[in-house]
């Protein structure tokens, strides 16, 4: 069935049960279940309720991780998300405070967000020459400096009415709406990717863009779709992040476009292009959610949970290249 | 196929996480305090630990206060912060005098949103109080209200939350009376007459702002300061180099200059060097740190500062430390009027707070004199 998938572009056929157990997501799942019983004899007070009731904090940025996994799968990268958070959440907040009703102020902070998508989007399809990451960095500086502008010598902006933000923050029995929220788009997401024409074009993209072109598919079309959409989540990040702390300030969503990046790069999405998928993205993603709660819970220093994850994702990214140099030096033998 | 597979895997690894997670909390329970508390304070720093372990031992026999048994949790606004970690000392030996047990956490960095994840894994565990120096007065309403409503004392000290967000904040000195302290000390140097300026950090620092409307106020209302000229408030930015050339211009602009109040530390720093090293008969007073002003600080005209003054971080720490486990005990509630007994700092009593709240005012700022200054040096 994996055969349908754009990912057989670049693979071997091989024995499936062989292929599912040395799969990336197989080894992530082991690695998850592995984590939580780490976590439930590190931690007494880690289990099912505290999870979630801990979870919405980082629920946030895994909205960035769905959107970056397009971007990754692409070969390309975009690290001005952070600051469209950024800009989103203190556009966000000025307009609630000036007593606009919060169904609009969730509207224009989705708004701003694909504004800012396009304005990348624009840019990298006009001058396809350039590289996004340079292009993303310039803008990440414009954004986060336009917000700062806009906040003033303050530095900073609260909500003055949280009713809103209180509603969008709220649960169904323990679970909260932003795991659902999550969830559903990691479907609809994975699904796009997985099975669509458009996801296919997408691996195509990412395997060899010159190819991809001249089968046919409209690579601009396709980077300009997806660049504007990673806007519009993080317009959807900034509204969560602000349901949980009320407020935004210069620092707001700082670092997060290398969280996204982290968590689909250890979710097995080579940022070289082509390869990858959510489910992988997601498995990981809850991973290090798991990680950091059941850490935190014993008051361990964050710098330390920070080195965890770092030492995590270097062995990520050091693991396929050794099982693959092994293989071959076996084949060679 | 493999998709399946997957999401077969991970069914049973939610299942796995939900059976060793109600198991492991039931069980571990059983375990005896002391060794929980020797493992938690092993992810703390080696000092605290040791200092911890020593009382402990000591404690356990003999401890039968009303406060025995109390965990408390102590956030900071992010680690590296010495000034604070003066005051967490105080805060966690006087819980432990007590018979109680502190953990002091510390966020990734110096933000709200980083405080929020520490609250957030403090409430998941059992802790009794939580007492912490907020990073913004009112982002994390929401995570202490939620804190509060699951029966944990929050008081603050330090950088209060907003008022719905505490019960109670321990305030290290009120505004009037920082002001007053430095009005007073101007007035003595001056020998109640005469010239006098202020070189504060930021025109738009707000704690700066308050002290010197509060000082403007005092002088205004009260004849006794009637032959007090305030003749320029100079901002120094809290840069060194900049808060001295702004003592330079003032002695420049000022020749009858008799005393320059500086309620910063770097201001005061900076300002006394330069009296000091050009001789001028100008002297200096404010709010320093003393291993800074030790130098500078004494009698006579060989040195620029006669006193100056300073919140007494070892005080703060050990009211707050009192107010949390009054807190804990429900002696107090952190309504106005309540009042309590702080050990041996004595009885206080709540009033009510700039911002609508409650809170506890620990008294006059500590004054560093000639015969204190190196003593305290060595603190802070």
């Amino acid at each position: 069935m994996a055969g349908k998938s754009g990912r057989s572009i670049n693979n071997v056929p091989e024995n499936p049960v062989k292929k599912m157990i040395f799969s990336w997501e197989g080894i992530l799942v082991l690695l998850l279940i592995a984590i939580n019983i780490f976590c439930s004899i590190f931690s007494e007070f880690y289990n099912i309720s505290s999870l979630l009731r801990q979870m919405p904090v980082y629920l946030a940025e895994v909205f960035l991780m769905l959107g970056m996994a397009f971007i990754l799968v692409m070969g390309e990268i975009d690290i001005s998300v952070g600051s469209i958070v950024c800009l989103s959440a203190t556009l966000a907040c000025l307009v609630s405070n000036a007593g606009v009703p919060f169904p609009a102020v969730f509207l224009i902070a989705l708004l701003v967000g694909t504004c800012c998508g396009i304005a990348n989007a624009l840019i990298l399809t006009n001058f396809q020459e350039l590289p996004p990451m340079i292009v993303t960095l310039s803008t990440q500086i414009i954004f986060r400096g336009i917000a700062e502008i806009v906040l003033g010598s303050g530095g900073s902006v609260s909500v003055t009415n949280t009713d809103g933000f209180r509603a969008i923050a709220g649960k169904v029995g323990q679970v909260p709406y932003i795991l659902f929220l999550v969830l559903i788009l990691a479907v609809i997401f994975a699904v796009i990717l997985g099975k669509s024409t458009f996801g296919r074009s997408v691996y195509a993209i990412g395997t060899n863009r010159l190819t991809a072109y001249y089968s046919g598919i409209n690579v601009q079309r396709v980077r300009f779709i997806i660049y504007t959409v990673m806007g519009t989540l993080c317009g959807l990040c900034a509204m969560f992040l602000i349901s949980n702390s009320y407020g935004a300030n210069t620092t707001t969503g700082e670092n997060f476009e290398m969280d996204a990046i982290a968590m689909a790069v250890f979710g097995g999405i080579m940022s070289t292009g082509g390869k990858g998928n959510i489910a992988g993205g997601m498995i990981s993603a809850i991973i290090i959610v798991c990680l950091r709660v059941g850490l935190g819970q014993r008051n361990v220093n964050a710098q330390v949970i920070l080195l965890i994850i770092g030492l995590l994702l270097i062995c990520t990214v050091g693991l396929p290249n050794l099982i693959k140099n092994a293989r071959q030096s076996l084949k060679k033998s | 196929m493999k998709r399946k597979v997957i999401s077969a895997l991970l069914c049973v690894a939610m299942a796995t996480t939900l059976l060793a997670g109600c198991g492991s909390s039931s069980s571990t329970t059983t375990d005896t305090e002391a060794e929980e508390t020797e493992e938690t304070e092993e992810a703390e720093e080696v000092e605290e630990t040791e200092e911890a372990e020593e009382t402990e031992e000591a404690e356990e026999t003999e401890a039968t206060g009303s406060y025995a048994g109390q965990k408390i949790a102590l956030v900071g606004k992010s680690a590296g912060n010495a000034f604070f970690e003066i005051a967490a000392a105080t805060f966690v030996s006087t819980v432990e005098a007590e018979g109680g047990t502190v953990d002091v956490v510390y966020p990734e960095e110096a933000t709200a949103d980083a405080q929020i994840k520490v609250l957030d894994n403090l409430i998941s565990q059992d802790y009794d109080a939580i007492c912490l120096s907020a990073n913004d007065t009112n982002a994390l309403q929401a995570k202490l209200e939620e804190a509060m409503d699951a029966g944990i004392a929050v008081s603050s000290f330090d950088s209060a939350p907003n008022a719905e967000s505490r019960q109670v904040f321990v305030n290290q000195a009120g505004t009037t009376a920082v002001a007053q302290a430095l009005v007073d000390a101007v007035y003595d140097i001056t020998d109640g007459a005469g010239q006098w300026a202020i070189l504060s950090a930021t025109s738009q620092a707000s704690n700066q702002n308050a002290w010197i409307e509060a000082m403007e106020e005092i002088i205004a209302n009260d004849d006794t300061y009637a032959d007090l000229e305030l003749v320029e408030i100079a901002y120094g930015d809290d840069e060194a180099q900049k808060s001295t050339d702004q003592t330079e211009a003032l002695l420049q602009n000022y020749p009858d200059l008799e005393v320059i109040c500086a309620p910063t530390t770097v201001g005061i720093a900076a300002a006394a060097k330069y009296l000091q090293d050009n001789g001028s008969s100008c002297k200096l007073t404010g709010l320093g740190l003393p291993s800074e002003m030790e130098a500078y600080t004494g009698d006579g005209d060989d040195y620029s500062c006669p006193y100056f003054y300073l919140w007494d971080m070892e005080g703060l720490g050990s009211l707050s430390a009192y107010a949390t486990m009054a807190l804990v005990n429900g002696e107090i509630t952190g309504a106005l009027g309540e009042t309590f007994t702080a050990g041996d700092l004595g009885e206080f009593t709540i009033t009510e707070a700039d911002d609508g709240g409650t809170e506890i005012v620990l008294g006059l700022p500590l004054e560093f004199t000639p015969e204190n200054v190196s003593e305290y040096a060595e603190l802070y």
